[in-house]
């Protein structure tokens, strides 16, 4: 017995070191995808290429745009599985593409010169949260600029203004809009703006969530509601990918997405503003979006919104 | 217990005629010609029941274009294995750690609650009555928000291990004290009267019995720990079931990705709960005194010829 | 004041909702981790193997997989229910295998002493479960099996992700709204960590009544 106690022992001895080593080697960032190298994004270099750069006297000292830049990298909470906006690729994972992490590398660009952006993917209800304790400097992530988020964070932009829509089966001749969803089910994703839309325009739909969006159009798919109701340009990428299903109508609300910054911190606000202006004016905003939600819609460039015309921004 | 240990007279006890390999079946008479005859019929008949059940759903499924090749082709491609692997790195990085320092701590507090001093017995068992209810992800949110707010910053690993070692830590110390209170209170005694000293009778004779006697909860607990990771994604933790969310959403594929992760997570977990099982047989041939299954007189071939 | 509060109507259908299933599938649960623990100590091998398998495959598999396999993939097969029922039926299936895992270390301490008084007094295979092992099993299992009904509880927050209106996804709603996760997260882990102190209230006071005192 003494025997198995010492085996016991040594083994318990060589778990533990193992452990140590273990989280020795990761002590920092967990995410190996979350480091974008400057070289990552080759195929979106004409976004990037000629980006605007702050000039010096523009980062008051004490500010967070100094601290971002004695940092060397912008921390942003950004998705990593949002088609066209930040999804994260798989066979190269350390590239993440979409407008969202456009605009967050523009905005890296803009302070450091470099695209320097460490990417923490939140969960909707830690948005607020880790804005507040400074966990990310700013967040890229369809954030919409609602009164009630404006007391907790603070919105610059807005920077894009997308909008809800219906999606149904490609062999669905019924629901043309969401005028035709009373008294039908209707699916949504679970945390978006359609969970308080729906019931606004159509009271008596039947609304049931699901966590995500691939789960949402499965459910679509398989008969499990009538009509899939998503943000315009979500379903625009989905119908592209799957011929099973089509959007129906034009975007029926407003969605004006911001950046989350935290709250009260109005000389970055300031900043960010300016930058959201210089780019716009720049034509990288539209680049950007060309190579990503441009892709499936034929529409032109969108105007960007006005920055400010939201009540919260 | 009617059964002897040193039987009477040294018996040659020929393969067939030993006790069974599981103590249940002392519940019944060793099955007659006519009775193994139903049992294979019985036993055919529901492997081939299960097999046409199981064979009607995958054609079904075949038939909605599930396994059609497009949908698995994005799973030879080596890159993708390679994503998902580093996230099960991850699960297991995690697991391996909260395993450790969860099992130390949970020895501490179940000799800590069966402690005679009132105050350390009161103070374990109140940490394992709050640990027990209160759910992980609520302390993963008190960890997120709570500390930054007063400067407290950890690395990522952390926040997820540390509210998973608190919750965890008080299931084991439960299954522990379990395995403890199943032992035969002599042992402790036997042990203090040979001089031992108490810390030591825990340690040389106490402890060793009943992890033996409980290892299956451990390893469940352990498993269930391991699927428990997966809340790594609220911190934003790199882990398997997050990753096969990101790699459902980009290849627009949820069902292959989803049974893609099913199988990794059953394979591996499988072999860590064949791995404990494996080395609790070793453990039991080695070291136990007290022989698992007695052999019983009725059962072997000696008495039965007798009577 | 308290988001929850002024929702309070959503927030008491979820929390019936999450009361319900979880209720549901204990129950069923226990019935059906019984029942395959019968299978592992049957005469026929292969609804032993199966048993087996079955528990196996089940602890070893995340429950987000399979709900969301369930939901979406088993209606491919051939079998679609709708949401809350599916959600009910894996949470039974998933958790009985725990619930067996437990009945059998309760069958384990079982002295097999007892075992041979039985078959010496004539009982046959079901007589014997029935009257003798089982009951003495259950009872030494009260505690465990207790932890897997507040494990179930605990877990009925997952059916969230597949669009069963339970408290998790009530309390998600109200916040996306509201905007205040800390208050709102932590009034809905108070509300669960009460369904577990009485659940585990209720195991205690259990084994306190059919304690067999050694």
């Amino acid at each position: 017995m003494f025997r198995i106690t010492r085996r016991k022992a040594v083994a318990g001895a060589a778990l533990a070191a193992a452990a140590l080593a273990l989280t020795a080697c990761s002590s920092t960032t967990s995410l190996p995808g979350d480091e974008n190298d400057a070289d990552a994004s080759a195929e979106t270099n004409s976004v990037f290429a000629d980006a605007p750069v702050a000039a010096d006297d523009l980062i008051l000292p004490g500010s967070t745009m100094e601290r971002i830049k004695e940092r060397g990298k912008l921390v942003v909470a950004e998705a990593l599985d949002a088609p066209l906006l930040s999804q994260q690729n798989p066979t190269d994972p350390d590239s993440v593409e979409g407008f969202d992490a456009d605009l967050a590398k523009l905005l890296a660009i803009y302070i450091l010169g470099e695209p320097n952006v460490e990417i923490v993917p939140p969960a909707t209800e830690t948005r607020e949260a880790m804005l507040q304790n400074d966990t990310v400097d700013v967040v890229f992530n369809t954030y919409t600029i609602t009164p009630e988020r404006a007391e907790q964070v603070s919105f610059a932009g807005p920077y894009f203004e997308s909008g809800l829509a219906v999606a149904v089966k490609s062999d669905n001749d019924d629901i043309k809009g969401i005028e035709d969803l009373d008294g039908k089910e209707v699916i949504v994703g679970a945390n978006t703006p359609a969970v308080t839309a729906v019931p606004e325009q159509a009271p008596t739909a039947n609304v049931t969530a699901f966590a995500t969006d691939p789960a949402a159009v499965q459910a679509l798919l398989q008969g499990r509601g009538d009509a899939y109701v998503q943000d315009y340009t979500l379903l625009a990428s989905n119908a592209a990918n799957d011929s099973s299903l089509k959007v129906v109508g034009t975007p029926f609300t407003k969605e004006p997405y911001g950046i989350g910054l935290k709250h009260g911190d109005d000389d970055f606000k300031s900043f960010v503003n300016d930058w959201l202006l210089s780019i716009q004016k720049s034509g990288h905003w539209a680049e950007a979006w060309k190579t990503t939600l441009g892709t499936v819609t034929d529409s032109d460039v969108p105007t960007a919104p006005e920055i400010g015309s939201v009540p919260g921004s | 217990m009617t059964a002897q240990l040193i039987p009477d007279r040294p018996t040659a006890v020929r393969r067939q005629d030993r006790a069974p390999r599981y103590a249940a079946a002392f519940l019944y008479d060793e099955p007659g010609p006519l009775a193994k005859r139903r049992h294979l019929i019985g036993s055919i008949v529901s492997c081939v029941v299960f097999a046409i059940v199981v064979g009607l759903g995958l054609w079904q499924f075949a038939s909605h274009g599930q396994l059609d090749a497009e949908k698995w082709v994005p799973f030879t491609d080596p890159a993708v294995w390679q994503y998902l692997f580093v996230g099960l790195l991850g699960t297991l990085e995690a697991t391996v750690v909260v395993a450790v320092l969860g099992a130390a701590l949970g020895v501490v507090l179940a000799f800590g609650r069966m402690s005679h001093r009132p105050w350390v017995r009161g103070l374990s068992g109140a940490y394992i009555e709050i640990a027990r209810t209160v759910p992980v992800l609520l302390v993963i949110y008190l960890m997120l928000f709570g500390l930054p707010q007063i400067g407290i910053n950890v690395p990522t690993l952390w926040k997820l291990a540390i509210p998973l070692i608190i919750a965890n830590s008080a299931v084991f110390a439960e299954i522990i004290r379990a395995g403890v209170l199943s032992l035969p209170r002599g042992q402790r005694e036997a042990a203090l009267s040979l001089g031992m000293r108490s810390t030591q009778a825990t340690r040389l004779v106490v402890l060793p019995q009943a992890v033996r006697n409980v290892t299956p909860s451990l390893v469940t607990q352990l498993v269930s720990l391991m699927k428990d990771t997966s809340l790594g994604f609220i911190v934003a933790f790199t882990e398997l079931l997050y990753r096969g969310q990101v790699l459902a959403t980009y290849l627009h594929l949820l069902i292959p990705t989803y049974l893609v992760v099913t199988l990794i997570y059953l394979v591996v977990n499988g072999s860590l709960s064949a791995l404990a099982a494996h080395l609790q047989q070793r453990l039991h041939r080695t070291g136990s005194p007290m022989p698992r299954l007695p052999r019983l007189p009725a059962l072997s071939g000696a008495a039965r010829k007798a009577s | 004041m308290n988001p929850l509060i002024d929702n309070l109507g959503l927030v008491l259908e979820a929390l019936g909702t999450t009361l319900m299933m979880a209720v549901v599938a204990g129950v069923g649960s226990i019935l059906l981790g019984v029942l395959v623990t019968v299978a592992r100590v049957s005469p026929i091998r292969a609804l032993r193997v199966a048993a087996f398998g079955y528990v196996q495959f089940f602890i070893n598999v995340p429950l987000l997989a399979l709900l969301l396999l369930a939901v979406f993939a088993l209606p491919d097969a051939g079998l679609m229910l709708p949401l809350t029922p599916t959600a009910i039926i894996v949470l039974i299936v998933y958790e009985a295998a725990y619930v067996a895992e437990a009945v059998r270390s309760g069958v384990n301490t079982v002295a097999v002493g007892q075992l041979e008084a039985s078959r010496a007094l004539g009982l046959t295979l079901a007589q014997s479960l029935r009257l003798v092992v089982l009951p003495q099993a259950l009872r030494a299992v009260v505690q465990p099996i207790g932890n897997v009904m507040i494990a179930l509880a605990m877990n009925t927050a997952l059916a969230a992700a597949v669009g069963v209106v339970e408290l998790t996804a009530a309390v998600n709603k109200i916040n996306l709204v509201a905007a205040q996760p800390i208050l709102i997260f932590s009034s809905a882990g108070v509300i669960y960590m009460g369904i577990a102190l009485v659940i585990g209230l209720a195991a205690g006071r259990v084994e306190r009544k059919v304690a067999i005192v050694r």
